[in-house]
């Protein structure tokens, strides 16, 4: 039973397979600077994080609100979305803010204090101006991708 | 083998079983609160979530690690570099799970996704990796020849979560100048190269095992085996933008991931075009757990990469991103591929042969875990279709999905119970160890596994 267990020598050598190997690590370390430097167009200077939004974002992890929260989609299910609460005409940073204190019969109140809760909502505002979500139209191209994916909206 | 690294690999499997058994309690927990909000106060969402994923997730990454501990010396045809840094890294995981664990329940958090606790305890996590890391490569060097494709995939899979485990945790010195987008844009490069890399620990264990049923070598050296490492390795690589096409990055990085992920259509049909050879194999011969659960994950890889490649288009991802779908693919592929594949190694290594209790928790499993996952994809569907065609308030969406949550709920419960099953009996003969190598008439009969027992296969050189 024992013999089976060599190298089959197979057309495609060691060699080969190390230089397409190396070849893609190579790419990647290309696209990995790339994506640390280049990943994003966002320009406006509202998008930039203040040092509240870090603080903010600090707390954003420190009351685990991705256990039910998105933003952009990415996070957990139980509750909505926050990517644009606080641009939203109907709710705005007001709402977020006493949301985020006083929770709902839904959402427990989690204990923050006042000026962290301001610090998520600076957070959260510098998340808005980074754009929209969700897409809410239908423009889709026959390459199966849509508009808005590759041009910024409104 | 020696013995003491060989009880250190097992340590690690039932480790791997007890978190499964705890994080899928926890999921169940998680389950049923978003059926009846509030429902038990002692463990509420926010800490029951966070639980359940990253229980979940040590359990894929201990029982793939077991594994490597066990295979390797025999694979490499030496012993282990450093037996005695198993027990240290056994030991090192135990504690840092037992302060993460304790963590949560304090509701003390601080980490990102997967990995909620506090940043610090990602030290004892990466100082266990080198230890692995050192243990895996000074032994293979003793081994001869060109590698087959399941090492390569071990030590992709080992490098690179290195890699992303680091990568993931740049935030912590990135402190100025940052934007939203370019920390999801680098956040989730880290998690997709993260899932590749366990799936590559992962399906490489599954080649393993094939090759250790079988007894025949080939597979693992064809060039069909290096073809699909090659795309694995590449998509691991490339594709992990196709988790943020909504994310106004860079319009180039969501196009190549788009592009690299369609690559994944040659699997698909690889897989469909030999499901006939993969039926009558299944079909024919006397069968152990392990070819049951590797039969088993090989329909799971069909149903699920047909979702994931559905799900990679960006105009159909416009509906599912953000919903249930995207739960349904995590939960599908690491509970329906990854769990089944480690479980055929398990009953591997404890020479599992089928027993009639184990057979009814497969089915009861397999079974529960389709409607789970149909549940998912129905809740999905209706989320998604009601965000993106109407502006109605979030609430009242969920209410339209309440149905489907029932039914996720409900499976969710059979799930558990095939999984207690059938950890269960895995538990029981990892530690009946002494029974292991005797070969009885009658448990030939239902036990591949025994032409090819693992005491022959530690001897042979390979
Ligand atoms: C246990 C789950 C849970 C946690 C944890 C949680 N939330 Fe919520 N949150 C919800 C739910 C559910 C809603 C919807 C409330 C409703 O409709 O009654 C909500 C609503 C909100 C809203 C209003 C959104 C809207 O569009 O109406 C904001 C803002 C918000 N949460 C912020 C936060 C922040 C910030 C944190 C972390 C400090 C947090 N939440 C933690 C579940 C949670
Ligand atoms: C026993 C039955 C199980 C139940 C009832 C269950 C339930 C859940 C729930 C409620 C969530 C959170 C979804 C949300 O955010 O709203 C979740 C997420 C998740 N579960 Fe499970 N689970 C189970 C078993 C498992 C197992 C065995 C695994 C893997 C081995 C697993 C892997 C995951 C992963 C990776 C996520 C994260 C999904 C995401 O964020 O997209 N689950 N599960």
């Amino acid at each position: 039973m024992n013999a089976p267990f060599r190298d089959a020598h197979v057309g495609f050598g060691a060699i080969h397979r190390r230089v397409i190997f190396f070849g893609l690590v190579a790419l990647f370390v290309l696209q990995t600077g790339m994506t640390w430097t280049l990943s994003t167009d966002v320009d406006d200077p509202d998008a930039h994080f203040s040092t509240a939004a870090y603080r903010g974002r600090a707390l954003y992890q420190a009351f685990n609100c991705t256990a039910c929260h998105q933003l952009y989609g990415l996070g957990g299910y139980m509750g909505p979305d926050l990517t644009n609460v606080t641009s939203d005409p109907d709710k705005g940073r007001a709402f977020a803010k006493g949301l985020i204190l006083h929770g709902t019969t839904r959402m427990p109140a989690l204990g923050l204090t006042d000026t962290q809760a301001d610090d998520i909502v600076a957070y959260l505002e510098a998340v808005a101006a980074t754009g929209t979500y969700p897409v809410r139209s239908l423009d889709l191209t026959p390459w199966g991708t849509y508009t808005q994916m590759t041009h910024a909206q409104e | 083998m020696h013995r003491s690294e060989g009880l250190a690999a097992r340590g690690f499997l039932v480790f791997a079983l007890g978190a499964l058994v705890c994080g899928a309690l926890f999921g169940v927990i998680g389950s049923w609160q978003h059926v009846i909000p509030g429902v038990v106060d002692a463990v509420p969402f926010v800490k029951s979530r966070p639980l359940h994923v990253s229980l979940v997730v040590a359990w894929i990454f201990m029982a793939a690690i077991g594994g490597i501990y066990h295979y390797l010396p025999q694979i490499a045809g030496v012993p282990l570099h450093a037996p005695r840094l198993v027990w240290v890294h056994l030991v090192l995981f135990m504690l840092t799970g037992l302060a993460v664990i304790t963590s949560y329940f304090m509701g003390r958090f601080g980490g990102r996704e997967y990995w909620e606790f506090p940043p610090v305890l990602g030290i004892p996590i990466v100082i266990g990796w080198l230890l692995l890391l050192y243990n895996f490569f000074a032994t293979v060097r003793g081994r001869q020849g060109p590698w087959p494709a399941y090492l390569w995939m071990w030590a992709t899979g080992l490098v690179f979560f290195l890699f992303t485990y680091l990568e993931a945790h740049l935030w912590l010195i990135q402190r100025t100048g940052d934007n939203a987008v370019r920390d999801l844009t680098v956040q989730w490069k880290a998690y997709g190269a993260l899932t590749g890399s366990w799936n590559m620990l992962v399906y490489g264990t599954s080649m393993v095992v094939m090759e250790r049923i079988s007894g025949n070598a080939r597979p693992a050296r064809s060039r069909a085996a290096f073809l699909l490492y090659a795309l694995g390795f590449t998509n691991l690589l490339f594709g992990w933008a196709h988790h943020i096409y909504p994310v106004p990055s860079a319009t180039w990085l969501r196009m190549l991931a788009y592009g690299i992920s369609m690559t994944e259509w040659i699997v698909l049909a690889r897989i469909i075009h030999q499901w006939r050879a993969t039926m009558d194999a299944a079909h024919s011969g006397p069968r152990s757990m392990s070819h049951r659960f590797l039969f088993a994950s090989e329909v799971w890889v069909l149903l699920n990469l047909a979702l994931a490649l559905l799900i990679s288009i960006p105009a159909i991802n416009l509906f599912t991103h953000g919903t249930h779908i995207t739960v349904a693919h995590a939960m599908g592929s690491t509970i329906g591929i990854n769990t089944t594949i480690l479980f055929a190694s398990v009953c591997f290594i404890a020479n599992g042969h089928a027993t009639r209790t184990m057979r009814i928790g497969f089915a009861l499993f397999n079974g529960a875990l389709a409607l789970f996952w149909l549940s998912l994809i129905g809740a999905g569907a209706v989320k998604g279709w009601y965000t993106v065609m109407t502006d109605l308030p979030f609430q009242t969406i969920m209410q339209q999905l309440r149905p489907f949550l029932i039914g996720f709920a409900v499976s969710g419960f059979g799930v558990f119970a095939g999984l207690m099953v059938l950890t269960g009996l895995a538990l029981r003969r990892l530690n009946a160890r002494e029974e292991k190598v005797v070969v009885s008439p009658e448990r030939s009969k239902g036990s591949a596994e025994v032409r090819i027992s693992p005491v022959s296969l530690d001897e042979g050189p390979m």
